[in-house]
């Protein structure tokens, strides 16, 4: 029996094992982003609806930071996206992030020196390879963490840090900020969110102020332009993967202006070639590029020859890391993704993003 | 028959629709010994199952040492009666001197295991069937005759009065027959021990028993000294053979 | 009556240390027992944290048997030590034993050397119900329980009690019917799982974590409720050795030695159904200890099953303890796969050494 467990799993360790040593040098680490649709064992899993998160539905993230309300002037109280209401006592300085997006953050946010715990597939900015890692993808070295005494942990929201772990941190004693964004608009609720529970709501607002300037910037120029239906391929091994229907990335797709083609229920990722053929995408990003996957192989693949994209030549790879990542690099990833899109729209390209499946290895400026 | 160790009396056994066996009667006194012979499917080892208890009959009675062996517990009836199959599969590792202690769980405490007593009748046991020299060797590893001497000298270990075997000399080479049926004897002579043998082999049954009983389709057709029960008549009518076939090879 | 059988040569295997150890099973336990608690120490006193070895024992000591004693260790070395590593590392050490014990009783039960304690079903049933348990987006926690266990545990006992109940009814010769319906049990419950992995979401993760096998999530109130469940089956399957060596032979043999054949089937595997069931919601599936420590103690104290039983359970605490360890420290590789690479090179070079072969 057990065998038979273990060889139904096979594929998804061969999966995740070709992904890791497929990556492209250019990103420090090869393993997945962080966004609610992918697992950081490099299974591409689309994120699942509401009906299938162990924990409570997330509700809209509120902001509960209150002077009036809390027992000192200095006490900060936030809900995070599990419902879970965290009390602390005063702006933390011992920071534990278990998500590569909410490691971004931190550095963004001015509190980068305050992180003293991250997880080891963390891998921006660089300057995150100095903090001491304290959880890998099987989950939390929970010795490390009590060893370390964090004042603050901040945690992926369904399942991405696993309940099991968070209760445990929970028990503990030590506040959980349990974030899980299922649409932009929770990216960026959630950055108001982490701002507010390290004290640096300010520098939050400003971040988001260039978020909000960049999905701007997209809206106006989509705005006019013709909406392809548009394949977001999040993985093609074993079986082909795609955005679930109001996930993340179909989400997102929408805002950069195209028509996001879907699996046909929130709870399954994977996309029969048939649906795909029939919904016939004019453009299929490659999310996967960044493990090995590249236009020509697309173009080579066995009947996908008469889906219009394919036809047209309209297979463009993005870089996933910033497209999927809920963190505060996401306003550039809708750039990226509405260039691939529409590469003639009027958006400036996204610098410092690695180049895929390109003859040249330098970077477009 | 009043003092009989082992007494079947108007035993009755069907399996669904079909008759095993009819109105089988016979009794046996301690210390004797009987060979149970008869055609394939004539009901030999149903009515040895029979014997153990571990067969209801339709009707009838068994009675061991006067008692029905329905109302013996299985606990009291395996230090009273022993039973060697015709083959023994061992599935483990296991050296022969462990197999025939395993005789003696009848007897040994349930929790603490078997006392001096015990290890006491496995040494007698082995020495009695003979196989000392076998000690330490894996059971797997002997030839099917010792490995049937050893489940015999499990048999004696478990001193039980009464011994039911179920062709002991099946895929047996002559000399090993030989040796089995004449330690039977001796058991019955020497210990008392009442010894019912289904054989498959007449001319081995009228060697080394005084009494058979020959079964035909459910039914005792015969029951006496060899000569007797193995006449001519019988013979033709119950393995439809020619007598002297049979004979000249008994004999 | 005079001896007949040519005399064998001793065999070579039955001198030496092997063989000095066979004829003392009792100083064998007492080895084991040492062995056990050599490993409870090392066990607590490493880590992927270092503790000073010192303090280790000054905090158990402290905590635990109320030695007077000057606190001077960190908050938070106490707090691995006993929150993290004591509750894991007797976890770890219940489990092993608990699945060793049940292999062996599987293996003498059903008579069959290739038996462990998931041939039944135990182990589709578990991982079905803990899956399940995953997917269901409710929060129920009872000491320390999830849903995840409750339905883990539910999910193995189960599972063989439709194996035990259909193959009963079966008219096939009694231990072949329950394996090939402990198999089809097992292969019908196999495709639910994959089923629910398939519709599994972000869960999937979790679900193959648990199907390989884990202590990280190990705590005292776990152990509490876990503890009591193998205790009892254990010693109902310690005090039944007897049924055990009569079931040797097969269970005619068995009845005709006196044993209430069915009866004891159901109690023995009734006992090792609970320990299974009970070590699969505590810690996933972790394979192989069921299978190779009870082969192990045998290939040395021979089938006795009044020695072996012990044995087993002994070894097999200390054997799960330690790979338990091994795969914590380089950070956590799931301990089903240190069991393996550490247990299956160790089990052949036995097989051969021994040339323990098994009639199948």
């Amino acid at each position: 029996m057990t065998k038979r467990i273990s060889a139904a799993f096979a594929a998804i360790i061969l999966f995740s094992a070709c992904q890791g040593a497929g990556g492209p040098t250019q990103t420090p680490a090869p393993v997945r982003t962080d966004a609610p649709l992918a697992s950081p064992t490099g299974t591409p899993l689309p994120q699942t609806s509401a009906t299938a998160v162990p924990t409570t539905p997330a509700a809209p993230p509120t902001v509960l930071a209150t002077t009036a309300a809390s027992p000192t002037s200095s006490s900060i109280t936030v809900t995070g996206d599990d419902g879970t209401t965290v009390t602390l006592a005063s702006a933390p300085q011992r920071v534990v992030s278990l998500t590569p997006a909410t490691t971004e953050l931190m550095f963004e946010l001015g509190a980068g020196d305050r992180l003293v715990g991250r997880t080891d597939y963390d891998d921006y900015p660089p300057e995150a390879s100095q903090v001491p890692p304290v959880a890998t993808f099987q989950g939390v070295e929970m010795e490390k963490v009590v060893n370390i005494g964090p004042d603050l942990v901040l945690a992926g929201g369904n399942n991405f840090t696993s309940q099991a772990d968070i209760d445990k941190m929970r028990q503990l004693g030590y506040p959980v900020l349990v974030l899980y964004a299922q649409d932009v608009a929770g990216v960026l609720a959630d950055i108001s969110l982490v701002g507010q529970a390290v004290g640096e709501s300010d520098t939050a607002a400003h971040i988001n102020d260039s978020i909000q300037g960049r999905i701007d910037e997209v809206s106006t120029a989509v705005a006019s332009l013709s909406k392809p239906r548009t394949f977001y391929e999040i993985g093609d091994d074993p079986e082909l993967y795609g955005p679930a229907p109001d996930s993340f990335v179909a989400d997102e797709v929408t805002l950069a202006g195209g028509d996001p083609i879907t699996t046909t229920d929130p709870a399954v990722f994977s996309i029969p070639l048939e649906r795909l053929v029939s919904e016939d995408p004019e453009v299929i990003v490659l999310g996967d590029a960044a493990y090995g996957t590249c236009p020509s192989d697309v173009y080579g693949r066995a009947g996908w020859k008469k889906i219009t994209a394919v036809e047209k030549q309209a297979v463009v790879p993005v870089d996933d890391t910033i497209v999927t990542r809920p963190g505060p690099r996401i306003g550039e990833g809708l750039a990226a993704l509405a260039l691939a899109i529409h590469p003639d729209a009027q958006i400036t390209p996204p610098a410092d993003v690695p180049v895929y499946c390109s003859a040249t290895p330098s970077a477009t400026p | 028959m009043r003092g009989a160790a082992l007494q079947v009396a108007d035993l009755e056994l069907d399996y669904g629709r079909r008759a095993v066996l009819q109105d089988i009667n016979f009794a046996m006194a301690p210390g004797a010994g009987a060979a149970l012979i008869g055609p394939n499917g004539a009901g030999k080892s149903s009515l040895l199952r029979c014997v153990t208890g571990l067969v209801k009959p339709l009707s009838g009675v068994v009675r061991i040492d006067g008692m029905p062996v329905a109302e013996i517990e299985r606990s009291t009836l395996a230090r009273t009666l022993a039973v060697v199959p015709g083959q023994t599969v061992v599935a483990f590792p296991m050296r022969v001197e462990e197999l025939v202690a395993l005789g003696r769980i009848p007897h040994e405490h349930h929790l603490l295991g078997p006392r001096e007593e015990d290890r006491r009748a496995v040494e007698a046991a082995m020495d009695r069937v003979g196989i000392g020299e076998l000690r330490g060797r894996d059971v797997r590893e002997l030839s099917l005759g010792e490995r049937q001497l050893a489940v015999l000298a499990m048999a004696v270990a478990q001193e039980a009065r009464i011994l039911l075997l179920d062709e002991p000399t099946v895929h047996l080479d002559l000399r090993h027959q030989v040796v089995v049926m004449e330690l039977l004897k001796d058991l019955s002579r020497r210990d008392g021990v009442t010894v019912l043998a289904v054989l498959h082999d007449i001319a081995l049954a009228r060697q080394f028993f005084d009494r058979l009983l020959l079964l035909d389709h459910g039914r005792l057709i015969a029951d006496g000294d060899p000569a007797m029960v193995l006449s001519a008549e019988n013979i033709r009518d119950v393995y439809g053979v020619d007598p002297r076939l049979v004979l000249q090879v008994a004999s | 009556m005079s001896t007949r059988v040519a005399a064998a040569p001793a065999s070579d295997v039955h001198t030496g240390l092997l063989e000095s150890a066979r004829r003392r099973p009792v100083a064998l336990a007492a080895i084991g027992l040492v062995l056990a608690a050599a490993t409870l120490i090392l066990g607590v006193a490493f880590g992927n944290v270092s503790v000073p070895i010192a303090d280790t024992i000054a905090i158990i000591g402290h905590r635990l048997f109320n030695w007077p004693q000057a606190v001077t260790w960190p908050q938070s070395a106490e707090t691995i030590v006993l929150e993290l590593r004591l509750p894991r590392v007797l976890t770890a050490m219940a489990v092993g034993a608990a699945l060793s014990l049940a292999g062996a009783t599987y293996q003498g039960l059903l008579r069959n050397p290739l038996a462990d304690p998931y041939v039944l079903g135990t182990a589709s049933g578990a991982a079905l119900g803990a899956a399940i348990g995953l997917l269901i987006p409710v929060q129920i926690e009872l000491l320390g329980f999830g849903l995840v266990n409750v339905l883990a545990f539910g999910g193995a006992l189960l599972a063989v009690a439709v194996v035990y109940r259909m193959s009963r009814l079966g008219s096939l010769s009694s231990l072949t019917a329950v394996l090939l319906t402990g198999y089809a049990v097992g292969s019908l419950l196999a495709a639910g799982l994959a089923l629910t992995m398939y519709v599994a979401g972000n869960n999937l993760r979790q679900i193959f974590f648990y199907l390989l096998g884990s202590f990280a999530q190990a705590s005292w109130p776990q152990l509490v409720v876990c503890l009591p469940l193998i205790a009892i089956g254990s010693v109902i399957m310690l005090s039944r050795a007897r049924s055990l060596n009569a079931l040797l032979l097969g269970e005619q043999t068995a009845a005709h030695l006196g044993l209430d054949v069915r009866r004891e089937r159901l109690v023995l595997l009734g006992a090792a159904t609970l320990v299974t069931a009970a070590s699969v919601a505590v810690s996933g599936l972790i394979g192989f200890v069921g299978l190779v420590i009870p082969h192990l103690v045998r290939l040395v104290v021979g089938p006795n099953h009044r020695a072996l039983l012990p044995l087993s359970l002994i070894f097999g605490a200390s054997f799960l303890a330690l790979a338990d360890l091994i795969a914590r420290i380089p950070g956590e590789l799931p301990v089903g796969v240190i069991t393996a690479i550490v247990g299956a090179p160790f089990f052949l070079y036995l097989l051969r050494r021994y040339h323990a072969g098994y009639d199948l």
